[in-house]
């Protein structure tokens, strides 16, 4: 019996000290959303949804407003606003005094796809990395990767996307797509489709959490609300599906430091599909943001 | 729990280490911790079902024991009546439920008449087909009097629970298991080692071979429109191996695991696809249920004895029942009727045990005629499992026509990339181990009579690190769900 025992510790040290050894190689081309939950716990932070992961650079940030901001925005199942992103969100706050948060909105972020849009048992985050993760501040995570990584080891040495990168500080950086007029306007047609179809109803439990995430921040500095640009024909699609936002948001507004609407000015910026900004123009966004919030602090 | 989970590596070695060197000398205690172990296992996917297999062990445990003192004909029926009807109206109800209801529905609206009656959402307890067979073995053996009932209740519900063969087989027989759990195991190395191995080999049938499988078989099954012929004759052959690696994988790990704990479960898969005819086929696949179903349906109802026509029925029912168990489809009824199909001009021209031994026995290539025996009895199965992976009948019969039609001479449209060629090259690898190791219980099985260490070593490693940098995307068992 010992014999057994020593020879199987024996023979699965080296497969551990491989696998130990393999999961520090893990970085932001193994995995879109992995480094998200690497990082330390930050004192700035930018929520959303994929329109923020890939619009909001930090390091533009770090040059205009000298901070560093971490960008914690996912995609739109995995981090619209609720229960369970306001708790990851609180595992990955700091909490020290004058900090920063970029709260972007629209639509989607406080709507649910159900026919009860305040069942929360029903909400599409519930599955999700989002929900199920219990560290989100530890490098390497491996409880990221023995839930999320099974059968994508290989992506920690092979570059898994030539398309996607994940920067250290949370910008999903996309780049690569082919941008001639055919390949673009195929991608601008194809990723408006769904969201046409898709049917929503306004979530008095998404904004309510949107509501307490504010607050919640505004004991730790200062928060910005901020609607992102978006492909113009999305836009529409955005104001046809809550034509007052402005007005559902309006306690929200209140309760922050201020509000930038950059969706009037959709039609300036580059995009690589429907909803996400091209690079090139998410540094001309950010820096906009961030100039924005520094005349927002100079008023003040 | 999954056997391919993290949950799963940190359950068995605890339990492992509690059974050896906790109560390794008190046999009840063992029971005790077998039967707690099962449960916690079995309650970690959803504890509720719990219930349902606690309630089905005492209604066998208490029919099993009145069987024993009773000796009157009449009330020993009617107490195996009582298991017989607990136990498949669980599973009637969640398994066939809906079916029947849905079916009666569609009949009374074919012949003008509309009934009210709404299904039920039920959710499907994972394994219970297989518990229920085989807590029903042990009362019908014991109402044959081919087994003495058990008063140890602790023993009893350690067997009917047992965890590594709880949700997915093999359906072990109370003769087999049941004295194995009133004895004391003793632990031994050699056997443990190649336990493990078993193991190691299942998980490799499962992550790498069933579940990069899968990946092309969903994709070619669910747009089966979309492709020609030659792509769809793929998608089929992509499932054969789906199904098997993940089927027997999972035995493998269920008998590997027992081993660790001093059982011996029964063989449930003897390399089915090296096969020379049909029958062998029914030989090899699933053996804990082809076996079940003969000892306890075919041969009540008469077997192969009797006129031309009693061996007709008795086949078709047996492969129908039997692909009815897998689910509650038609699909699986004609997969069933279909084999019923290949299997009757074997049986009547009585050539259906003319291959009982191993093909190439003690040669390393088999001979053009094995070969080609081999071959056909490949296709035809490669056939029949379009219907059980089909979505319904429909879907079945456009997949083989579409396989059918002129597209089948085209070139191929490449559709799988670099990943697609190297799963196929994982399954010729593997099918080239199974070859070499087909006259044994599993592929790896005495590995150390034939290899040196460094050898052998070298290969758990290299098998260990294609579970890690070839394991396909996660896929249930696809047997949980029958």
């Amino acid at each position: 019996m010992k014999k057994f025992i020593k020879k199987v510790v024996i023979f699965i040290i080296p497969i551990f000290i491989l696998l130990f050894g393999v999961s520090f190689l893990a970085d932001g081309d193994s995995d879109n959303i992995y480094l998200k939950f690497t990082s330390p716990q930050q004192k700035s932070l930018i929520l959303g949804t994929s329109r923020a992961a890939q619009g909001i650079q930090p390091n533009v940030f770090k040059e205009i407003l000298g901070i560093d901001i971490f960008n914690y925005a996912f995609n739109v199942n995995f981090s619209p606003y609720g229960k369970v992103y306001y708790e990851s969100v609180l595992k990955k706050h700091k909490r020290e005094k004058n900090g920063i948060f970029i709260l972007t909105v629209d639509p989607w972020s406080i709507s649910s796809f159900n026919k009860n849009p305040n069942d929360m048992d029903m909400f599409r985050e519930n599955d999700t990395p989002i929900a199920n993760m219990n560290f989100v501040n530890s490098s390497p995570n491996f409880e990221y990767l023995f839930k999320y990584f099974k059968g994508h080891y290989k992506n920690i040495i092979i570059d898994h996307s030539r398309f996607l990168y994940l920067h250290k500080d949370g910008w999903l950086d996309v780049s690569g797509l082919d941008m001639d007029s055919i390949a673009y306007n195929g991608r601008i047609q194809r990723t408006l489709e769904p969201f046409r179809e898709i049917k929503t109803n306004l979530s008095q439990v998404r904004l309510d959490y949107l509501l307490k995430t504010v607050n919640y921040f505004k004991k730790y500095g200062e928060v910005y609300i901020v609607r992102l640009p978006v492909y113009p024909q999305m836009a529409e699609i955005d104001n046809k599906m809550m034509p007052n936002f402005e007005y559902i948001i309006s306690e929200v507004i209140q309760n922050s430091d201020g509000y930038l609407d950059m969706l009037p000015a959709s039609n300036r910026y580059k995009y690589i599909d429907s909803n996400h900004l091209h690079k090139e123009s998410g540094a001309v966004v950010s820096q906009e943001i961030a100039e924005w919030i520094k005349a927002q602090r100079n008023l003040k | 729990m999954l056997f391919n989970s993290l949950d799963f590596a940190i359950f068995l070695p605890i339990v492992f280490v509690l059974y050896w060197f906790v109560v390794n000398k008190n046999l009840k205690q063992q029971n005790i911790l077998i039967a707690l172990a099962s449960y916690v296992f079995y309650g970690w996917w959803d504890w509720r079902f719990l219930a349902l297999i606690l309630f089905s062990t005492l209604v066998d445990y208490v029919v099993g024991v009145s069987l024993g003192k009773e000796q009157n004909l009449n009330k020993r029926k009617i107490l195996l009546w009582i298991s017989i009807l607990v136990n498949l109206g669980f599973l009637g109800f969640f398994k066939y439920y809906n079916f029947f209801l849905d079916n009666f529905k569609s009949a009374f609206t074919f012949f003008g008449s509309e009934i009210n009656a709404n299904s039920l959402n039920i959710i499907l307890p994972v394994g219970i087909s297989f518990y229920t067979f085989q807590t029903l073995s042990y009362t019908i053996d014991v109402y044959k009097k081919r087994l003495e009932p058990t008063k140890d209740f602790i023993s009893f519900a350690a067997f009917v629970s047992f965890f590594p063969q709880l949700v997915a087989g093999p359906i072990e027989r109370a003769t087999n298991l049941l004295p194995q759990m009133l004895s004391k195991r003793k632990f031994e190395y050699s056997e443990a080692v190649d336990g493990l191995r078993q193991i190691l080999w299942g998980l490799f049938k499962k992550i790498v071979i069933a579940d990069n499988c899968a990946t092309y078989a969903n994709l070619i099954f669910n747009n089966s429109a979309d492709y020609s012929g030659n792509t769809l004759v793929l998608g089929a052959i992509f499932f054969t191996f789906q199904i098997y690696g993940d089927f027997s994988g999972y035995s493998d790990i269920a008998i590997g695991t027992s081993r660790l704990f001093g059982f011996k479960l029964m063989q449930n898969f003897a390399f089915p696809y090296f096969s020379r005819d049909i029958a062998e086929f029914w030989r090899r696949w699933h053996i804990s249920l082809s076996t079940w179903f003969r000892d306890y349906l075919y041969i009540p109802l008469g077997g192969s004895r009797g006129g031309t026509w009693i061996k007709v029925r008795n086949t078709f029912i047996i492969f129908i029942v039997s692909g009815f168990w897998h689910g509650a489809n038609w699909t699986f009824v004609v997969w069933g009727a279909l084999n019923a199909l290949y299997f009757l001009p074997l049986l009547l021209t009585k050539r259906n045990r003319q291959n009982l031994g191993t093909v190439a026995e003690g040669s390393y290539l088999p001979s053009i005629k094995e070969f080609s025996n081999v071959a056909i009895t490949f296709g035809l199965t490669v056939f029949a499992w379009i219907f059980f992976r089909a979505d319904n009948i429909g879907h079945a019969i456009s997949y083989i026509s579409g396989m059918f039609s002129s597209s089948l001479f085209t070139i191929p449209r490449h559709i799988f990339g670099f990943q697609g060629l190297i799963t196929i090259i994982l399954v010729a690898i593997f099918v080239l181990i199974e070859w070499q190791g087909r006259e044994e219980q599993f592929a790896l099985s005495n590995l150390e009579s034939k290899w040196k260490r460094p050898l052998r070593h070298a290969f758990y490693y290299a098998i260990i690190i294609s579970l890690i940098w070839f394991s396909g995307e996660e896929q249930a068992f696809i047997y949980f769900q029958f």
